[in-house]
């Protein structure tokens, strides 16, 4: 069932760090992520996430682009500054903008995709499989 | 022992100077960063220094200077610092907007005037932070105002931060609306979960 | 589900999501941020703090907290940090200084260039006392290097206590038979002082967190310790006590903050540093100009 070129087989379900300053929007994600088998865990900004980060392994980190303190653009440059084992940690930007310049941004801070808010679930849980190396 | 005890009497801290208050906004155009962080700094709470402070936070690059504009604002608190502030809100610079953001968070009761016209603002994003300067008003007030906001809001991402403060302060008034909203969003993503979500919070049934 | 530990005839329901928000609020509040593994802890400090004010539920709690009745929040943050003070409190950071900070210090320091550590407040001095002792007691280099060690306080009588140096059992209680012996001699009726060698090498000022006149003073330290103040401060002076810690360090130089503080509500001007002791933030090397 595992995929057979996952570069490496952690035990245990997929961990997902979840960083948006609304904890709705944090409880919507986990709920959605922990029901298909994720165990997740939550930063309200891009600080406390780096501090979570650097603390626990994670197989993604989601993070929302519009919050205060560090937005979610800066998070990924300090991310990707950061260690070698978690400079590569995939990222899944969730941002406002549709537009070309959004993306074009999300790609060169590092982000492994984007997603346009709100999220609908299916997307969130395809996109989720598909970053940590899942099986859908 | 390895340690070292210095003794340097402290002098006491003298009061600010017409001389020294001049410099110190002088010092806020200099090209040094170092120096225009000293006399952001040094004007903190200052309300005479609210224009010029609200110059060089429009032309600040130097990240760290304008935290600590921001903080130099803050500290002033006062009508004319909120009136620096708003326009920040709009900024291009997402550093900017989250330095203004915080800023007027700390400023409930200045910035309650201002806030029925941001929450009509033609912006969406600033619609949406201004949502979250409601969350430090009494609860009453910011139910009054996010409710006025979800009964007629089209845009998602703004009734979502509006729910969002809501789950937070809002009162048993916000009920209703917050029902309507769920069903006229009923096909929108995250909406009609975060709408349960806050009714459940306000009614206590967690 | 119900709470444990709470008095009287009928416990106070409080849901997970009860919890994260008054969690969240507490964060936005005052920068307390607690990890999953402190959930029991949260869950019986909440259940004190509404039995003790009569709620009869979260939601009627939650608006008390909101409008700070009767100073609740300080009330809160006093519940979550322990706050009596006493030696090698929260000694991870005073193992993460000598594992890792000091080496890190040490690099850039030139021959006869003193290692400069501050402990902010220092309260009756048990901290700035129990970083001299550490060093003495774990750091191989210790002799090979001048150590200043300041510590500072707004509240004089607190600071008296410390040049005084004469402590009670409690504030001794972490610490063993031995280091007491080598460290301290008894002080009748009941009380213990510190040695003189180590009440003369401590400085101990009186100094403002928020006041940058103040700490106009207070320059080019190594390491700052400032643990469990700036939880108590509002927005504004929180972002002041920072600014300030950041003139007072030396490019480089570390802050260790209190076991449930955190730099991401306080203020954005430090670097997060994870070492296997503790977390501290550092002041960068080099202003780049973007935090």
């Amino acid at each position: 069932m595992a995929n057979s070129e996952q570069a490496s087989y952690s035990p245990g379900p997929r961990r997902i760090l979840i960083v948006d300053d609304s904890s709705l929007v944090r409880l919507y994600y986990r709920e959605t992520l922990e029901k298909a088998g994720f165990a997740t865990d939550q930063a309200i900004n891009g600080i406390e996430a780096m501090e979570k980060v650097l603390a626990q392994p994670f197989d993604l980190v989601i993070v929302d682009v519009n919050m205060p303190r560090m937005d979610g653009f800066s998070f990924l440059r300090t991310l990707r500054r950061a260690a070698p084992e978690v400079a590569t940690l995939p990222a899944l930007m969730i941002t406002t903008e549709a537009a070309e310049q959004g993306v074009g941004e999300a790609r060169a801070g590092g982000a492994n995709f984007y997603l346009v808010k709100p999220v609908s679930e299916a997307d969130l849980l395809r996109h989720a499989a598909i970053l940590t190396g899942a099986p859908p | 022992m390895p340690f070292v005890k210095r003794d340097t009497a402290i002098p006491s801290a003298a009061a600010l100077s017409a001389d020294e208050f001049a410099a110190h906004i002088a010092a806020l155009g200099s090209r040094d960063p170092e120096a225009r962080w000293r006399g952001a700094r040094a004007l903190a709470g200052r309300a005479e220094a609210v224009a010029p402070l609200a110059v060089a936070l429009g032309v600040e690059a130097n990240s760290r200077v304008r935290e600590a504009i921001i903080t130099a604002l803050m500290r002033i608190g006062n009508a004319a610092s909120v009136v620096a502030l708003v326009p920040y809100l709009r900024s291009q610079d997402a550093g900017q907007r989250a330095a203004a953001i915080e800023a007027l968070q700390a400023l409930p009761r200045e910035i309650s005037p201002f806030l029925t016209a941001l929450l009509a603002d033609g912006d969406s994003d600033v619609r949406i932070l201004a949502t979250e300067l409601a969350r430090n008003l009494p609860a009453a007030e910011a139910t009054r105002l996010l409710c006025g906001l979800l009964s007629v809001e089209a845009h998602p991402n703004v009734c979502a931060a509006a729910i969002d403060v809501l789950a937070e302060v809002g009162t048993d008034d916000a009920i209703p609306v917050l029902e309507q909203c769920g069903r006229r969003f009923a096909s929108t993503p995250f909406l009609p979960f975060a709408a349960a979500k806050a009714i459940a919070l306000i009614s206590g049934e967690g | 589900m119900a709470l444990p530990g709470t008095q009287g005839p009928r416990a106070v329901q409080v849901t997970r999501e009860e919890v994260e928000r008054f969690c969240d609020f507490l964060y936005r509040r005052t920068g307390m941020s607690f990890t999953e593994g402190k959930r029991y802890y949260i869950d019986r400090r909440l259940a004190e703090r509404i039995a003790a004010t009569g709620s009869t539920s979260f939601q009627s709690y939650f608006a008390i907290l909101r409008s700070d009745a009767h100073d609740e929040i300080e009330r809160v943050v006093n519940a979550f940090t322990v706050n009596e003070t006493y030696f090698y409190r929260e000694d991870h950071q005073l193992r993460c200084m000598t594992s890792n900070l000091l080496d890190e210090v040490i690099r850039g320091k030139r021959t006869g260039e003193p290692i400069r550590i501050w402990s902010i407040p220092c309260s009756t001095g048990e901290e700035p006392y129990s970083i001299a002792m550490w060093l003495m007691e774990n750091w191989k280099q210790v002799d090979q290097y001048d150590i200043e060690i300041v510590g500072s306080d707004i509240d004089t009588r607190a600071l008296d206590t410390a040049t005084n140096g004469v402590y009670g059992d409690r504030s001794l209680m972490r610490l063993s038979r031995d280091l007491i012996d080598r460290y301290f001699a008894p002080a009748p009726p009941d009380g213990h002082r510190i040695d003189a060698g180590l009440r003369n090498s401590i400085r101990f000022t009186r100094a403002n967190l928020i006041e940058v006149k103040d700490m106009a003073h207070y320059r080019d330290f190594d390491i700052v310790f400032c643990r469990n103040v700036l939880i108590y401060f509002d927005d504004s002076s929180r972002r002041i006590a920072a600014e300030n810690l950041y003139d007072c360090l030396r490019p480089g130089g570390y802050i260790c903050l209190g076991h449930s503080e955190t730099m991401s509500r306080i203020s954005p001007l430090f670097q997060v540093c994870r070492f296997s002791d503790a977390i501290v933030y550092q002041r960068p090397e080099v202003d780049h100009g973007q935090l």
